[in-house]
């Protein structure tokens, strides 16, 4: 974790309202990890008391740059469009635990929902550049909303699905996911709530369903895993990345937590990244995001 | 009685020669008392010592009293620092009571700081006066709904509910740590009731690594326990007479700002035995979902903090100020050093940085650099004559003349 000041390089519309902006920031694009995030603080004169937290969505550490893509919500996100190349911006990061990839798995199925994408972006870049093969499911409401393929590597197979139908798979993307499922080593998932509680449906219901067999005695099998450590992530099927209104990022203010099963968990120090095991589904749903 | 010092009863004492309270007169505190609350430390400090090492310049004691602000020096303009000035010889030590001395008068505010070890890697938290943990119960507490948080135009509303994991498992976890530090940790305590706050504060006494205890009695977040002593001078007195009675490590009674008049209130803790107040938590609000659908926080009521309530706090540490002896904390939107000097002005000896960490962690470590450039700009050995500069000169009983707030 570190302050860094960093220097915006590009900022542009990819997509109605929705904004990338590359950041030279070279300790934290070397440093950062899938699933991570920057805690940024937007200018005094905004009058604004908090910071935002961004999902890396890119990280080049050859070039020291990093990316954050992010939709305009409110006021900060408003002050962050008009920054300028050669602004710089107060980040704090990386923070929270990032996505856990078994070493065995080769399979990796990437689901977003919206602005989920900004969450697994970089696991797509990390998992191919690991030789894994990655499907990546992406849902969104219409066709003006479809994120560019041009911004995802070639290696990616990309699969979309409208609300509308106007582009791919009529419906919703979780209907997708059947498919795949039995392909796929493992799961990643970010999008809205209703989502990922489908998602954790449906990983929950995977072994009965698909007889999933653990052929051999595998390396530390039988051995208990402390829940929502590292291990027991790599373990579980699907993985969540959560979102939660933020003060401190680091820990302190207890402020960003979800419900887990073991009582609150903080996004920004347990998660953002949890197993969906870990998270109890019921009493996290209904809560509503406010404008930041 | 003395001469130019005048009577006033605290309580519900009518007037100065009748009540219950004119059995103990007290002084009025005027600007020389509150200035004389930071005692210069005593030489030799227990195992918790604060105090930073012996200053290589003797510090010229300010006249304590003298009523004038030192003047611009000639040499020292507002421009800058005089040549040669070296901000370690400012002293900015100051005791809250009970030999609780800290290296300067800034410290971080309970709950946004957690423990002290989360902003370990990006802050020096030795060099901050003192760490108020976040709030700590006798039992573990899961907390509120969330969302927990929100930003409001120029604050924030916070209802976390003192999640936290019981003052065994904190001791456990910390205490050893916090043994090691220079800083002093002040832990932040809440109850349900007077029971809770004294088996609290009983394992805390003697623990090494605690230099103190901050009453938090003003939660607006929990459903009992919260407010309930805050709002009410003969609860808040009573659980401070407990606490008084269960512990001698140095008590800081934190007040709400959700009350009608603080005054009695303050003058009842401070009559109970508090070493210090702190004014103030945060304010009662709420907000609502962006479909306006329903409150947004999953506690439907919130705190609110940040610069929004500055004027609030401000108000109320004036008021406090002048119908306590004891020394005040300053806390509420403290983002920069005129908050600072501000507060320091309106008679507080120190203040607290909140919600402005969360923005500028390294916001409390550069405020006592320039706490400390400003007194050598202002040709100051001490931060002292900035204390208590705009309190009335001759404030009369409280009851009668101070600040009327008229919402």
């Amino acid at each position: 974790m570190q302050l860094v000041d960093a220097e915006l390089l590009e900022s542009r519309q990819i997509l109605p309202g929705q904004w990338l902006q590359h950041y030279h920031a070279p300790v934290l694009a070397a440093a950062t990890r899938a699933g991570q995030f920057v805690h940024v603080r937007t200018g005094d004169w905004s009058g604004l008391v908090l910071r935002r937290p961004f999902t890396v969505n890119t990280a080049d550490s050859a070039t020291g740059t990093l990316s954050i893509h992010f939709r305009e919500v409110g006021r900060g996100t408003a002050w962050l469009t008009r920054m300028r190349p050669g602004d710089r911006l107060d980040m704090l990061g990386p923070l929270g635990q990032g996505f856990q990839v078994d070493a065995r798995s080769r399979h990796l199925l990437l689901v977003a929902g919206g602005l989920g994408i900004a969450d697994v972006r970089l696991l797509v870049d990390e998992a191919i550049r690991d030789g894994r093969q990655v499907v990546l499911l992406y849902g969104c409401r219409d066709a003006s909303e479809v994120y560019p393929s041009s911004l995802l590597p070639d290696e990616v197979e990309y699969v979309v699905a409208t609300d509308d139908g106007s582009v791919g798979h009529h419906g919703f993307v979780t209907d997708l996911v059947l498919d795949y499922e039995a392909w796929a080593d493992q799961a990643f998932a970010c999008g809205p709530l209703p989502m990922l509680r489908a998602l954790a449906a449906v990983a929950a219901g995977r072994k009965g369903r698909l007889g999933v067999a653990t052929l051999g005695r595998k390396r530390g099998a039988g051995r208990p895993v402390r829940m929502g450590s590292p291990e027991a992530r790599r373990k579980a099927f699907l993985q969540v990345a959560m979102e939660q209104n933020m003060g401190c990022a680091v820990g302190a203010c207890l402020g960003c937590v979800v419900w887990g099963v073991d009582g609150p968990q903080r996004v920004c120090r347990e998660g953002p990244v949890f197993a969906a095991d870990e998270i109890d589904w019921e009493a996290t749903a209904g809560a509503g995001t406010h404008k930041r | 009685m003395k001469p130019k010092r005048r009577v006033v009863t605290h309580g519900k004492g009518p007037g100065p020669a009748g009540g219950a309270g004119a059995a103990k007169p007290k002084r009025t505190p005027t600007v020389r008392t509150i200035r004389s609350a930071i005692v210069e430390p005593k030489g030799a400090r227990g195992a918790q010592a604060s105090v930073r090492p012996p200053v290589a310049a003797p510090s010229p004691i300010v006249a304590l009293g003298s009523p004038t602000i030192a003047p611009l020096a000639s040499g020292g303009r507002r421009a800058g620092v005089p040549a040669g000035f070296d901000p370690a010889t400012v002293d900015l030590r100051v005791d809250l009571g009970r030999d609780l001395v800290l290296a300067n008068p800034i410290l971080v505010a309970s709950g946004t700081f957690g423990y002290g070890v989360e902003y370990a890697e990006v802050v020096d938290v030795q060099r901050i006066g003192a760490i108020c943990c976040k709030g700590t119960t006798l039992k573990a507490r899961a907390g509120n709904r969330p969302p927990r948080v929100t930003e409001t135009p120029g604050g924030m509303l916070n209802s976390i509910g003192l999640q936290n994991p019981g003052i065994d498992a904190v001791l456990e976890r910390y205490a050893t740590l916090w043994a090691t530090w220079k800083v002093p940790v002040i832990v932040n305590v809440a109850g349900e009731s007077i029971e809770d706050y004294v088996g609290v504060v009983r394992k805390l006494d003697l623990v090494p690594g605690v230099a103190g205890v901050e009453l938090n009695i003003s939660c607006p977040n929990v459903g009992k326990g919260g407010l309930q002593f805050a709002i009410d001078q003969d609860a808040a007195a009573a659980v401070t007479r407990a606490v008084r009675r269960a512990t001698e490590l140095p008590l800081i009674v934190k007040l709400s700002p959700n009350v009608a008049d603080i005054r009695p209130i303050a003058a009842a803790i401070a009559e109970a035995g508090a070493d210090a107040l702190s004014a103030v938590n945060t304010l009662s609000g709420m907000a609502l979902r962006a479909d306006r659908t329903g409150p947004f926080l999953g506690n439907t009521y919130g705190g609110l903090s940040g610069p929004a309530i500055k004027p609030v706090a401000l108000r109320i540490v004036y008021e406090v100020a002048q119908v306590v002896e004891i020394p005040v904390v300053a806390i509420g939107g403290v983002t920069g050093l005129d908050d600072v000097l501000d507060y320091l002005a309106a008679g507080a000896v120190a203040v607290q940085v909140g919600t402005a960490i969360f923005a500028d962690p390294t916001l409390p470590v550069r405020l006592v650099d320039e706490l400390a450039a400003e007194c050598g700009r202002r040709g100051l050995a001490s931060y002292r004559p900035l204390v208590g500069t705009a309190l009335p000169r001759r404030p009369g009983p409280a009851s009668a003349r101070g600040v009327e707030y008229r919402p």
